[in-house]
């Protein structure tokens, strides 16, 4: 009888139901997709072999910080749950149900709503994960044949994951629901709240809020000084600051405003800002948490976004476009694909002398580095602590002057625009080089048009050129410009990927926690709106306050995530040449996303409290 | 005498058609007059609830029309409803349906708020409502923190600080303690009796009923018997009613 019972009442809030039912199913859709994009060891191979280790660090952490928020998720999914069957329960109660029969109910509706939403989530994610990786495997020219969205290991993971957190989630509503008395149950939604507080300790938090983020902030800009302290500092100062923001300054900007009567006695202003008020002693913790997860997730994408310039950089590192050592007519049909600036000839003759110490050495007359002007791009680090390059010129002077560090680097710079990087170097004049009984060799250096669009073409041409005349794994082709940057452009292409994701399963999912802790109120404030209505207010003006009030609990974690973004990019700045560059992409793909959160969650809201005023 | 509410031939019908249908009004006919206290009364399922639902213009009726204040209130769209609610109407509820997160100051600044009084206009009119039902010295403390009696002295203050047409009361003193329903039911008599503010209220307590000037009994959707208080003594008016039930 009871279970009828029971099912009848979830038929009653079926759109209720729906709700929390796809919310959780999309938790355990993005989680399973995150598990096996990020475990999946064919798709990092394939993105880099060699930052392998590092992606694989960094992937794990990633899932440690989805699973905490996930687990913080299902805690506010669970509560939206129980909001709407304490009610209904604690009437079978009250109608003489046995306690016990009522906990063995809520328990296993959690466990089905859970396993059900889990099954679903994953079979969605599958799908999900398939799209997800081609299309950014596309967009981000990674090196991928083959990608299944079924992951076995990723599917036993998730699943044991969401298991255990609904057993929680289960256990957890049993608990409530057997060890409360019935009364409770019946008006949850009618307990006092908390109007009343030390003024003087409110100023005072509020000081030390702002105080200990300005902390937290100085740390993450001082990261040369303070280096991995920086991250402890800010963890700490930032999180605590967060939450003495959101408990203190806002009340008292609410206040200060309720305070104005002019403002106050406007339209529906006293009740919107009443509801805040209330809301905001509820929300403190959640606030700061979404707030965190704000910062976490927009910075993740900016950060993974800001990558791809890392790729510009290693165009930076080498002067010449193209090195070519001979012309095969492979190299010469390659050629003519691409568009060429400029054509330098250098010539030097290979000594080898087996029984030296070095047994190559290069030589390079007087006269042809003087005409020549060769260029090469001198590393440094700038006085802001990043890394940067200068052009600078091979001079006889300076090759002449002996043992400087100087010298030293014109040497190798020399060095590797031959096939010869480990060779010494000799200059010498041009009677001496004439002497010289060796073969004079040349290498083409090139500038080209285009070098990032026409990076295909380029890289086959390098590659021709370095086969056509060396052995195939010859290091020479590690130090050219084309390979350097096929290196860096897939591994910044890892991490753009990451980040990309890791926000974008962040947001998903700290922007539903904040949904549901605002549907779960939703119940108890239906009364207040439907008075509202009774004593003659307009229904638009009633969506006014709403769109109000919810846009107000969304905004405050945002603004506060984003200037926490803004700061918190310094700690990139040893990393990345310039973090901010660009920065309004993932700004405006991340607001936009949280828009629609936002408008979803007031019509949901909506939905429920305006319902019966017709 | 002027009529201040008109209720011409009301019925009200749920249900779709071709569906079973139950009708919970069938033809109400009455009036009452600029500063008149009426009470109806009735027992549960009589149709009084929904007599004041449609009344106060939260229902629809299916035929017949309500003119208050002149206005017919059946043909009003859904904005110009809750404005006519919002402008021409007070209301006390059972449960008082004070907001709990505003101070009672906010709550009863409410309806002026919502037709765009100005800030100092809307101070002054909850003061003098205030200083007028006794309860200046609670303004600025929450719902939560006063008694029962006092919260619905506050709901009181938010229903007339409008000045509105009518007042009605639904059961505005079910949820009291016998005290504080004296009380209530003393304001309101005062407030019909010196400020001539109309009143409806719609009970099924017998000696809330006493207060009135007059009570229509409903019952099964139809108004039957009236009583007249007259000249009679508050006493003599609550055996009288007594008497009445007991006859049902």
């Amino acid at each position: 009888m009871l279970w009828k019972l029971s099912l009848t009442g979830i038929k009653s809030r079926f759109k209720d139901y729906l709700i929390l039912f796809s919310g959780l199913t999309f938790a355990s859709a993005i989680f399973y997709m995150f598990m096996s994009i990020a475990t999946n060891s064919t798709f990092l191979k394939g993105a880099l072999v060699i930052a392998f280790k590092t992606t694989q660090f960094v992937f794990v952490f990633g899932i440690a910080l989805l699973a905490i928020i996930t687990f913080v998720y299902i805690v506010y999914a669970n509560s939206f749950l129980l909001s709407m069957r304490q009610k209904d329960y604690g009437m079978y109660m009250m109608l003489g149900a046995r306690t016990g029969k009522i906990g063995t109910l809520i328990f296993l509706e959690t466990l089905i709503v859970g396993f059900l939403a889990t099954i679903l989530g994953v079979l969605i994610g599958v799908g999900l994960t398939q799209v997800v990786s081609q299309l950014l495997i596309n967009q981000l020219g990674l090196q991928i044949h083959k990608f299944v969205g079924f992951y076995l290991p990723a599917f036993i993971w998730t699943i044991i994951f969401f298991a255990a957190l609904f057993l929680l989630a289960a256990l957890w509503n049993r608990h409530k629901l057997v060890k409360s008395n019935v009364i409770n149950l019946l008006h949850e939604d009618q307990k006092p709240v908390k109007l009343r507080y030390n003024k003087v300790w409110k100023f005072i938090e509020a000081i030390l809020g702002i105080g200990l983020l300005g902390i937290g902030y100085w740390a993450m800009a001082k990261y040369q000084v303070l280096l991995t302290n920086s991250i402890t500092i800010g963890f700490f100062t930032i999180t605590i600051g967060s939450y003495f923001v959101f408990d203190s300054l806002f009340t008292t900007i609410i206040n200060i405003l309720r305070n104005n009567t002019k403002f106050e006695y406007k339209k529906l202003h006293s009740f919107t800002l009443g509801q805040l008020k209330f809301r905001l002693t509820d929300y403190t913790r959640i606030l700061s948490v979404v707030s965190l997860l704000f910062a976490l997730a927009l910075g993740a994408i900016t950060v993974g976004l800001n990558f791809n310039n890392m790729a510009d950089q290693a165009l930076e590192s080498s002067y010449y476009d193209v090195v070519l050592y001979k012309k095969t007519p492979q190299v010469e049909h390659d050629l003519k694909k691409i568009s060429v600036k400029s054509t330098k000839t250098f010539n030097y003759k290979l000594i080898e002398d087996n029984k030296a110490k070095n047994p190559q050495t290069i030589y390079v007359s007087k006269d042809e580095i003087a005409k020549k002007n060769l260029k090469y791009q001198n590393f440094y680090v700038n006085k802001k602590g990043q890394q940067a390059y200068s052009t600078k010129t091979i001079n006889v002077k300076e090759l002449q002057k002996g043992s400087s560090a100087r010298t030293e680097m014109m040497k190798y710079q020399l060095t590797q625009l031959t096939p010869y990087p480990g060779a010494g170097v000799k200059i010498v004049s041009q009677k001496q080089y004439d002497q010289l009984r060796s073969e004079n060799k040349s290498v083409e250096l090139l500038m080209v048009n285009n070098f990032r669009q026409n990076f295909a073409n380029i890289e086959k041409l390098q590659k021709a050129a370095v086969t056509g005349s060396l052995n195939d794994d010859n290091p020479v082709l590690n130090s050219t410009k084309a390979m350097n940057y096929r290196f860096v452009s897939s591994m910044a292409s890892g991490f753009e990927f990451m980040g990309f994701f890791l926000g974008l399963a962040f947001l998903a999912m700290l922007a539903s926690t904040l949904m549901f802790k605002v549907l779960s109120g939703a119940n108890s404030d239906k009364p207040r709106y439907k008075m509202l209505w009774k004593i003659g207010t307009r229904q638009s003006l009633l969506k006014a306050s709403i769109a109000k009030e919810i846009g107000v609990l969304f905004a405050l974690p945002a603004v506060l995530g984003i200037i926490d973004v803004l700061f918190g990019l310094q700690f990139f700045k040893s990393l990345l040449k310039n973090p901010y560059d660009k920065i309004w992409i993932p700004f405006t793909i991340f607001l936009v996303l949280y828009l629609i959160y936002y408008l979803i969650t007031v019509k949901l809201y909506e939905g429920i409290v305006l319902k019966d005023n017709k | 005498m002027n009529a201040i509410l008109k209720v011409n031939q009301l019925t009200k019908t749920y249900g779709k058609k071709g569906e079973k249908q139950y009708q919970a009004l069938k033809g109400i006919n009455f009036e009452l007059n600029r500063g008149e206290f009426v009470g109806i009364m009735g027992a549960s399922g009589s149709g009084k609830t929904t007599l004041l639902n449609i009344l106060s213009t939260l229902d629809k009726p299916t035929s017949g029309n309500v003119v208050i204040n002149g206005k017919d209130i059946t043909t009003l769209k859904k904005n110009q409803m809750a404005d006519f609610r919002g402008k021409e109407i007070g209301f006390i509820f059972q449960d008082f349906n004070l907001l709990d997160n505003l101070t009672n100051r906010e709550n009863i600044a409410l309806p002026l708020s919502l037709q765009n009084v100005k800030a100092r206009e809307i101070n002054n009119q909850v003061e003098a409502i205030a200083s007028r039902l006794n309860i200046t010295q609670i303004l600025d403390k929450y719902p939560a923190e006063v008694s029962g009696g006092q919260k619905q002295r506050i709901a009181s203050a938010r229903a007339l600080v409008h000045n509105p047409s009518i007042l009605f009361g639904d059961e505005p003193t079910g949820a009291l303690d016998s005290k504080s329903a004296t009380e209530l039911l003393n304001t309101m008599d005062d407030l019909n009796k010196n400020d001539q503010v109309s009143i409806l209220m719609v009970t099924h307590d017998p000696y809330s009923a006493s207060y009135a000037q007059r009570i229509l009994f409903i019952k099964d959707g139809k108004i039957g018997k009236e009583l007249k208080k007259d000249d009679k003594s508050r006493e003599e008016f609550y055996q009288e009613i007594i008497a009445e039930l007991g006859r049902r």
